[in-house]
């Protein structure tokens, strides 16, 4: 054990090659998808939140069944998809970056669009009768609803990276984990893990936890800012 | 300008009838009346921020402005807030004045106390020029001082834009110091209305009496 761990720290710190690709690839992925369910979800939060319409309640209904959908489901629907028997197998995308940070938008997208929806709910009737009285227009309220929403916009984009980088079971599923190509962190330590090399593993652990840390301790201090 | 009359009906039951008025240029107008008697319900539905049962805004024609019960500060400095509403620097500098707000000129209005927001929030309104401007119950979370101090605005801004003020208010004494006409509201009806001294001093209907009597004037 302890063995182990001081060689992940001697591979944290000579920047061993392989750890830094497993590192890039898990980067690549997890920005990627973040900012696309960002990007998705932060327009879908905002209308759900800021608007009464029918059906309303049976859109959040699915949307929150959609953030308890299990991940190893999502890769599984996925796999179905891009396999050789899927309807999009000539696309080739199975085992490649790509899908992995599709399934990871369909998993984090309802993350975001719950955080937003449920900020905004809360805000927007205040912000749009104040506006209305001052006699502002539509776009400007947009904009002031947008504005203080700042904080729980940084908020959800971050909780939607954390449940990016340490998710396992879709990414697996769909990348295969395969050395070199769609190996990301948490597929990583599993393999290494198997194969009773634990040292990769550890220095992996240590700088998802770091991560885990530096994300939590920014959403807490924005969720404290929030709160003022 | 005139309020066209409206009801409004919340699940059946009807919460307001109100049959309608000429309103004067230049007058301010107090809403009285108990809780739940209609009174917030009435400005909203002016204001444009509710619907009635039929129809449009009631009020046909000119600019409306509107200060709600429970007041907003957006996340930027006070002095943004205002400048939200007019690009006078002058004017805002004027109105933080008069309100006791220069001081916290620079400072977050999301995290000015109660007193402040609600001073802040009539400035803000004040900065622009209205027909028709509805203030909801604007002193409620104001201190004596600043509730004089507001009072004296709220009139100045009267005489200088020469708009009409419906204030929507739970105090008598500030009805009596602020309106030139006083509306009594009661289960949702305009029950009775006329010059301020006339309606708080002498007034005709026995359920406006109780009301008065019951707040001691």
């Amino acid at each position: 054990m302890k063995t182990s761990l001081i060689k992940a720290i001697e591979l944290i710190l000579s920047a061993d090659a392989e750890l830094l690709n497993i590192l890039s690839v898990t980067a690549e992925m997890s920005l990627k998808s973040s900012v696309l369910a960002l990007l998705i979800g932060l327009p879908i939060g905002i209308w759900l939140g800021a608007c009464r319409f029918p059906g309303r309640g049976m859109v959040l209904v699915v949307n929150r069944t959609l953030q308890g959908m299990p991940p190893v489901v999502c890769g599984l629907l996925f796999y179905m998809l891009f396999s050789g028997v899927g309807p999009f197998r000539h696309l080739k995308l199975l085992f490649t970056v790509k899908i992995m940070v599709m399934a990871q938008v369909v998993l984090i997208t309802p993350i975001v669009v719950n955080a937003m929806e449920s900020y905004v709910a809360g805000v927007a009737p205040s912000v749009r009768e104040t506006a209305r009285g001052l006699g502002l227009g539509g776009v400007k309220t947009f904009g002031l609803l947008c504005n203080e929403c700042v904080y729980q916009i940084i908020s959800a984009y971050l909780l939607a990276f954390a449940r990016s980088i340490a998710e396992v079971g879709a990414v697996s599923m769909v990348g295969g984990a395969i050395s070199w190509k769609t190996n990301v962190m948490t597929t990583a330590i599993m393999q290494h893990t198997n194969r009773g090399s634990f040292s990769l593993g550890i220095a992996l652990g240590l700088i998802l936890l770091t991560i885990s840390l530096i994300v939590n301790t920014v959403i807490s201090l924005l969720q404290r800012r929030l709160s003022r | 300008m005139k309020l066209s009359p409206f009801t409004k009906t919340y699940e059946g039951r009807q919460v307001l009838d109100f049959p309608g008025m000429e309103l004067k240029k230049g007058t301010i107008y107090a809403v009285i009346g108990a809780n739940g008697s209609g009174k917030s319900t009435f400005a909203k539905i002016v204001s444009g921020i509710l619907k009635a049962d039929r129809g449009g805004c009631p009020v046909s024609g000119g600019t409306v402005g509107y200060l709600p019960q429970k007041h907003y500060a957006f996340r930027m400095t006070t002095k943004a807030n205002l400048l939200l509403n007019g690009k006078s620097e002058a004017r805002a500098c004027e109105l933080m004045d008069a309100l006791q707000l220069r001081h916290l000129e620079a400072k977050r209005a999301d995290r000015l106390s109660g007193g402040e927001t609600a001073r802040m929030a009539l400035a803000r309104l004040m900065m622009n020029r209205y027909d028709l401007v509805l203030l909801d119950e604007p002193t409620a979370a104001m201190d004596m001082e600043t509730t004089l101090l507001s009072e004296q605005r709220i009139a100045r801004y009267v005489q200088e834009t020469g708009c009409t003020l419906i204030l929507v208010t739970h105090s008598l004494q500030q009805a009596r110091r602020l309106a030139g006409e006083v509306w009594y509201f009661h289960r949702g009806k305009l029950l009775e209305s006329g010059a301020a001294d006339q309606v708080l001093s002498h007034p005709e209907q026995p359920q406006t009496r109780q009301f008065l009597d019951f707040y001691g004037i």
